[in-house]
């Protein structure tokens, strides 16, 4: 479990790309699908799972993009 | 009549002019292959052909190692060598020292030796190929401004996911720049950080797409620490950018398929993970309150209460019985009383006193059976069938006195 804690801290601090969260929630699942879980750790996992998926959701930048092109001095311009 | 030759002189002063003349003694010659055998003793005789002529052509064993390729019916080739004249057919031919594939097949025989050379030394090796991200936020595209490739990239990518930035590096993708404005393409992707870069253009011929055949394009491929997804031509096409590159897409489009995820499905992916969540969570709850149901019912069928109730049970069940036993026995004395009473009855003094019998006691009760209970002038009581009399002893007599 102190193992899990430093991973706790590491999530809060270093932006995840979307491919470690999505491995993390699948950690996550993978232990709330065992039969031997207790009630708090479920629900500590739970937690941690959903700050996950919020995450995920905060990564992803809905914001439609315009394609650029790099110019001669190096520097982008719109398509 | 003048001198008359013989065929041997004739032909020896011809093959002595062909010797003594520079320019057939270095000659290239462009020509198409034909009837082309390769002996057994290791020489291979050939016809090298144009529109108009033919000339007949040999290359000994010993100079095999001037010819990097198997030559073949059709192919076009420079040959260098020398004519001379062979004397026994009297034919001149080409003895060939060098062969080399012209124009196109030069192309083919250059990107073949390049492609041997960059797999000897390890570039197409599977493990320097870098993984392709699945989820990438901004894309680097290396190719020509203008035309279907571009176009087809942005298309593909922007359908799939709108929220992927594109930047475009507007290379050279044919001609004697394109090697270097595309290896230049790739160096300001790495400068700009982006996430994955898409080098390619589209279809062309080999002359098109050779600048995707050059060592520096295939070398900065190669060094790029960034996943490159190469999409040269037509699906047929493959060149050596294709080898070094991460991953090798078929098309332009296809690259961007590859490049660029299903936004529909990563959002669907999400909201799995919060379904399963939920329902795993919820399952785990429902798993514990029955277990504490099932707990609930233990308790209290293992309760002090119950205990209390049953001996409360146990003890009405003793009283009844103590309650039994008692009248039983009750009645048993009761009955044997009776008995007695019976019994008393035929012994009670009561009856005699009845036919005329007396009894007598003393002053505290006592019946008297003897002379010595009572002393003279004691009173003593005589108790007859219907009452007693108070009398006192004037006198006592023995019976033998």
């Amino acid at each position: 479990m102190a193992k899990k804690k430093e991973e706790y801290i590491e999530e809060k601090e270093k932006p995840l790309s979307l491919e470690e969260t999505f491995a993390r929630i699948e950690e996550v699942i993978g232990h709330l699908e065992t039969e031997e879980i207790t009630l708090e750790e479920s629900f500590a996992e739970y937690n941690r799972g959903m700050t996950l998926l919020a995450r995920c959701n905060e990564t992803i930048d809905r914001v439609e993009k315009k394609v650029l092109k790099i110019n001669e001095d190096g520097g982008l311009d719109e398509f | 009549m003048q001198n008359v030759y013989t065929v041997a002189q004739v032909t020896s002063y011809i093959r002595n002019m062909f010797t003594q003349d520079f320019m057939l003694q270095r000659v290239r010659v462009r020509g198409e292959v034909s009837n082309c055998k390769y002996h057994t003793s290791g020489h291979i005789y050939f016809t090298l052909k144009d529109e108009k002529s033919t000339i007949m052509c040999v290359m000994f064993a010993s100079d095999r190692k001037g010819l990097p390729f198997r030559m073949t019916e059709g192919q076009q080739v420079v040959v260098a060598g020398t004519v001379d004249v062979y004397e026994r057919d009297g034919k001149y031919q080409l003895y060939a020292r060098q062969i080399e594939l012209d124009g196109i097949g030069a192309l083919y025989e250059k990107y073949e030796r390049l492609k041997r050379e960059l797999e000897e030394r390890g570039m197409f090796a599977e493990q320097y190929k870098q993984p392709i991200p699945q989820y990438i936020r901004t894309l680097g595209v290396v190719t020509a401004e203008t035309g279907a490739a571009v176009r087809d990239i942005i298309n593909v990518a922007k359908r799939r996911n709108p929220y992927v930035q594109i930047i475009l590096y507007p290379a050279i993708v044919q001609g004697e720049a394109a090697a270097a404005s595309i290896v230049e393409g790739i160096r300001a992707m790495e400068r700009l950080k982006v996430d994955l870069i898409i080098v390619g253009r589209g279809g062309g011929s080999i002359e098109d797409l050779w600048a995707f055949n050059e060592e520096p394009v295939a070398q900065a491929v190669f060094d790029c620490n960034i996943p490159i997804i190469s999409a040269v031509g037509h699906e047929t096409d493959v060149t050596i950018t294709d080898f070094v590159a991460d991953l090798r897409a078929p098309t332009p489009s296809a690259a961007a398929e590859l490049a660029v995820c299903d936004f529909g499905q990563l959002e669907e992916r999400i909201a799995e993970y919060a379904y399963t969540m939920h329902h795993l969570c919820r399952r785990t709850i429902q798993s514990y309150r029955s277990q504490a149901q099932q707990y609930g019912v233990r308790l209290k069928y293992l309760s002090p209460l119950n205990t209390v109730r049953v001996k409360k049970t146990q003890a009405v069940s003793l009283e009844e019985r103590l309650q039994t036993a008692m009248e039983r026995k009750l009645e048993e004395a009761r009955h044997r009383l009776a008995l007695y009473a019976e019994r008393m009855k035929g012994l009670s003094p009561l009856d005699k006193l009845s036919q005329g019998y007396a009894y007598a006691a003393d002053a505290s009760g006592k019946t008297l059976r003897s002379v010595d209970q009572v002393n003279t002038g004691e009173q003593i009581r005589v108790y007859v069938k219907d009452g007693s009399l108070l009398a006192e002893v004037r006198e006592k007599l023995t019976e033998n006195g």
